[in-house]
């Protein structure tokens, strides 16, 4: 019978246990290490020669006087292309069109998503069938659907849009070229809605059933309930989905190249169809690139905000050993 | 608005035991006809499209617009015959190649980085987040520059390795989540059992995660067919894939919108019906696995 | 079948400073039946896991039959684990997950197929062989989880916490045939319970840990009689021991009005090891209510009735000290009723007031 009293544990235990973890850190062998890092690194290596290579010769582009059009002027000019675009007043404009066009179509489409979240959360009949049709305009080639608000939905004659509204006193209204950025705009929304409409569901539907019986056992009014339980809950998925939709609406490019051709002239272009003309019908390398070194570092702020919403509130747990 | 719900969660997997109170279902509630007319109102465009598809071209460039007409073939037919064909085999096959090789990248570091972590493994997830934040209008003066210096230009395979580099972000993220669902312990039985890790992989991980493989891969499908960006400017004629076909297809046909219809619901369908297929699965990769 | 010995093995926690197991020695014979007992984060789970291979041995070593196993993988070890939430394959038959080891060593199909149907005999589940786990009760994933570690006739079960998840009565029910399934194949079996019910009825011998130390490792009766600390005494047998630290007096020890009598050589240890107070430990079974004089006064704060016999909750009137008193009448006494507790024939066990070690035979 083998049998051990408790002795009171001093600090000695601390420092036995690091110099046992050293030894052992010592011993798990490098082999091992490679075999572990493995599977990741023809991922890894393919992402940083596709992805970083590009992005340093554009930091090297924006740094030369690079006109196609006229071949051998290329120079080095420093930041003098970055100059040249701060005082672009069409640039100007263009930037505040893409803010204009991401802030809105996230608020609006955050706003439609949680309604309609809230809608879908209840079971009903068909339900299925309609979360399948509303997001649908999700899955719509996005070239495919910016053609179709353009032609079947806001043509001034034919257009279904004006066809509705006319009870109402609409004439033939040609909302593409009076209204080129609130065009894109409702294509956006109608685009992106579906997507803030999943993640808040998603939210709605892990949020644990058992606090909201319990507070209506309080009895709280649903409406309170709502206030103080639910959008609590639903704060850090809002957060994501206007997060990460603004960072792909940044890309916004299709549904511009084809609703307006960012017209007309640049008012209701966005900066990377600002930028495509730049480089692809101007020919202007240089400025082209150094107006993407800018819209990458407006992006960065961004995408820190949404990589610390990923990583903090959603990846708590822990890698399985 | 009562968030007091009846409701059965949407999502196939399989949560805690309803209560019998519920079960109940409100099948004729007020809201749920809301939802049915905002749900029919979303979808109302293309539906919309696939209707005028159908429709002779006199019937479609009519006001009111009409909802009632003869069927006819002859637009898919025109479409056909105008050489849709090419796109579509362009963009079937950047599609499938680019998804076979995301999967071949990105599960294994997927794995890596789920359940044999690496000590770097949050440095290497930020990293492939990051590549899907930096906006691509900023990459594609020196990819052209490049496409064209390897001679690439106007080839399939340009596009290729560009939806493999698009994808591979998001598949990481997905099958890694789908990774850290295994139970540790159904591996460590394994191990007690004297599977050796690579046959454990194979006996007992995959069966469990192929669901996660198939909504990756169908993900990485609607991505890869959607996209314009690239595929607009780095490609013309021999590599054309749908989304551009489509764009010359309108300024080839102008007004001609029954005919465009017929085209988008061409261009569009094969998505829809994957999306529709890996709805499930859809939030998790649109949000990086962050949200299940 | 082997004997397993651990010889100072240690481990060390993930992410912390402290030691999951510390300088754990246990001698273990053939054939065996020994359950590691404790509270949570005493690390029995983990003293079990070092065993199986699933956690590493950062210090000292442990042997099975005789070898030395740090370093060696889980699958080299031929040890049957059933694991607490059973860790069945989802995408394979009951058979197939009763005969993947034996695949992995490469028997052959007919061979495997009679051991399974060997096994699940034994078990009763011949009749689930070509289900999946996902259609079967908890019961019955349990009995599959065990006929997995049966069919690979090992040198060692290692079961962690196999009966946890499954009701009151199914637990008893499939405690006393796993004991009897043991005592048959006379396979060494290390069994991790935080049940100290389970403990006593199953082990051979029993292992109580605390804080990743062994604090004893003797048969159950043993462990009952004569714990060596108060924190055994304490954690086996249930209700637990009434243990309580009071001043000594010339023959005893003073509780509340009364004084406990102590044996001779009791006294003398007391006196031997210069201590004023000691930690007194008296099982509810040998305290009985009575009217006579000289017993302890208390007041009755809960009365358990429990049909085959009670327990009294008191607390000595005017200290505040609870005692826990068994009786086997009805009624035995009604709340805050004023009642005598009187000390059985046999002695009350001694525990030094701060180390918890037993003072005296």
């Amino acid at each position: 019978m083998t049998t051990i009293a408790e002795k009171p544990t001093a600090d000695g235990t601390a420092d036995r246990v690091r110099q046992l973890r050293e030894a052992k850190d010592d011993s798990v062998s490098r082999a091992e290490g490679w075999r572990r890092r493995g599977p990741l690194l023809p991922a890894l290596i393919f992402m940083i020669v596709v992805t970083q290579i590009p992005f340093l010769f554009t930091l090297y582009y924006s740094t030369q006087s690079w006109n196609l059009v006229r071949p051998g002027s290329q120079a080095f000019v420093g930041l003098q292309n970055y100059v040249d675009v701060f005082q672009d007043s069409q640039f100007r404009e263009v930037a505040v069109n893409t803010v204009i066009l991401i802030v809105g179509t996230v608020i609006i489409s955050v706003v439609l998503g949680l309604l309609l979240a809230l809608l879908l959360d209840r079971a009903f009949l068909g339900r299925g069938i309609v979360r399948t049709l509303l997001i649908t305009p999700f899955l719509v080639t996005p070239v495919a659907g910016a053609l179709l608000w353009k032609t079947t939905m806001f043509d001034p004659v034919f257009g279904i849009v004006n066809f509705v509204l006319s009870p109402f006193g609409v004439g033939q209204v040609d909302w593409v070229s009076k209204f080129p950025l609130a065009s894109v705009m409702v294509n956006l929304v109608w685009q992106w809605t579906p997507f803030m409409m999943l993640l808040i569901l998603a939210g709605l539907q892990s949020m644990p059933r058992d606090i909201l019986e319990a507070a209506r056992v309080d009895g709280a009014k649903p409406f309170a309930m709502f206030r103080e339980l639910t959008l609590p809950h639903l704060r850090r998925f809002i957060e994501l989905g206007a997060v990460l939709g603004a960072i792909y609406l940044i890309n916004t490019f299709d549904a511009i190249y084809m609703m307006t051709q960012g017209g007309p002239g640049t008012a209701s272009a966005n900066l990377p169809f600002y930028i495509y003309q730049r480089a692809f019908l101007g020919f202007d390398i240089g400025q082209a690139a150094a107006m993407g070194v800018i819209v990458v570092i407006a992006t960065i702020v961004v995408a820190t905000l949404a990589l610390r919403l990923i990583f903090k509130s959603f990846t708590g747990n822990e890698e399985a050993a | 608005m009562s968030t007091d719900t009846a409701a059965a969660p949407v999502e196939s997997t399989p949560t805690a035991p309803e209560t019998k109170r519920a079960r109940k279902h409100r099948k004729f509630s007020p809201w749920s006809v809301v939802a049915w007319i905002v749900a029919l109102g979303f979808f109302f465009p293309v539906a919309w499209m696939v209707l005028t598809a159908f429709k002779q071209e006199g019937d479609a460039y009519t006001t009111p617009p009409k909802l009632f007409f003869t069927p006819t073939l002859d637009q898919f037919k025109a479409v056909l015959d105008s050489g849709i064909g090419t796109a579509l085999l362009n963009s079937a096959f950047a599609t499938a190649m680019s998804t076979i090789l995301v999967l071949v990248l990105g599960v294994p570091a997927a794995f890596a980085l789920s359940l044999r972590p690496v000590r770097k493994t949050k440095d290497a997830l930020f990293f492939f987040i990051s590549t899907k934040m930096l906006p691509i209008v900023a990459a594609i003066i020196p990819l052209y520059v490049i496409v064209n210096d390897i001679g690439l230009l106007d080839n399939i395979w340009a596009l290729i390795i560009l939806y493999t580099a698009m994808n591979v972000p998001i598949a990481v993220w997905m099958m890694r989540s789908f990774f850290l669902e295994v139970p540790g312990e159904l591996l460590e039985a394994a191990s007690m059992d004297g599977a050796s890790l690579w046959t454990s992989v194979r006996e007992v991980i995959l069966p469990l995660v192929s669901p996660g493989i198939a909504a990756t891969a169908l993900i990485c499908v609607i991505f890869s067919w959607n996209e314009f960006f690239f595929a607009v400017n780095l490609t013309a004629v021999q590599a054309q894939t749908i989304p551009v076909f489509l764009v010359g297809f309108i300024t080839g046909e102008g007004l001609y919108w029954a005919r465009l219809s017929a085209a988008a619901t061409l261009a569009a369908l094969p998505v829809i019906l994957a999306g529709w297929v890996a709805q499930n699965k859809l939030v998790r990769g649109l949000s990086f696995g962050a949200i299940k | 079948m082997a004997d397993i010995a651990y010889k100072g093995a240690s481990c060390i926690y993930e992410n912390a400073d402290t030691l999951a197991v510390d300088t754990l020695d246990l001698d273990i014979e053939d054939g065996e039946f020994i359950v590691l007992v404790g509270p949570s984060g005493s690390g029995k789970s983990t003293a079990l896991r070092m065993l199986a291979g699933l956690e590493d041995i950062d210090e000292g070593t442990i042997e099975i039959g005789g070898k030395d196993m740090v370093g060696v993988p889980s699958k080299d070890r031929d040890i049957a684990m059933v694991f607490q939430n059973y860790a069945l394959y989802p995408n394979k038959t009951v058979g197939e997950n009763m005969g993947f080891a034996l695949k992995m060593r490469g028997v052959g199909v007919e061979e495997r197929k009679k051991k399974v149907a060997d096994a699940a005999k034994l078990l009763d589940l011949t009749d689930y062989l070509d289900r999946k786990p996902g259609k079967l009760s908890g019961g019955q994933r349990q009995r599959v989880a065990m006929g997995r570690a049966i069919v690979r006739e090992p040198q060692v079960f290692c079961m962690d916490e196999p009966l946890s998840n499954l009701d009151a009565k199914l637990r008893v029910q499939t405690r006393t045939q796993i004991a009897a399934l043991q005592r048959r194949l006379g396979t060494t079996t290390v069994y991790v319970t935080h049940d100290q019910v389970e403990a006593m009825t199953m082990g051979d011998r029993v292992a109580v840990l605390k804080n990743g130390k062994l604090q004893q490792f003797s048969a159950p009766t043993e462990l009952y009689d004569r714990p060596t600390n108060a924190f055994v005494a304490g954690f086996i047998g249930s209700p637990a021991m009434n243990l309580m630290t009071m001043p000594i007096v010339s023959d005893g020890v003073r509780l509340g009005n009364s004084t406990l009598a102590l044996e001779r050589d009791q006294l003398s240890a007391l006196h031997a090891a210069g201590l004023e107070t000691v930690t007194v430990g008296v099982r509810p079974e040998q305290l009985e209510l009575s009217t006579g004089d000289g017993g302890i006064e208390v007041i009755v704060d809960l009365v358990e009735e429990l049909g085959s016999e009670s327990y009294v909750h008191t607390h000595i009137a005017g200290d505040g000290t609870q005692l826990t008193a068994r009786s086997l009448t009805r009624t035995p006494a009604r709340l805050a009723d004023t009642v005598s507790l009187h000390k059985r024939d046999g002695a009350v066990h001694l525990f030094h007031p701060e180390t918890g070690e037993r003072i005296g035979d």
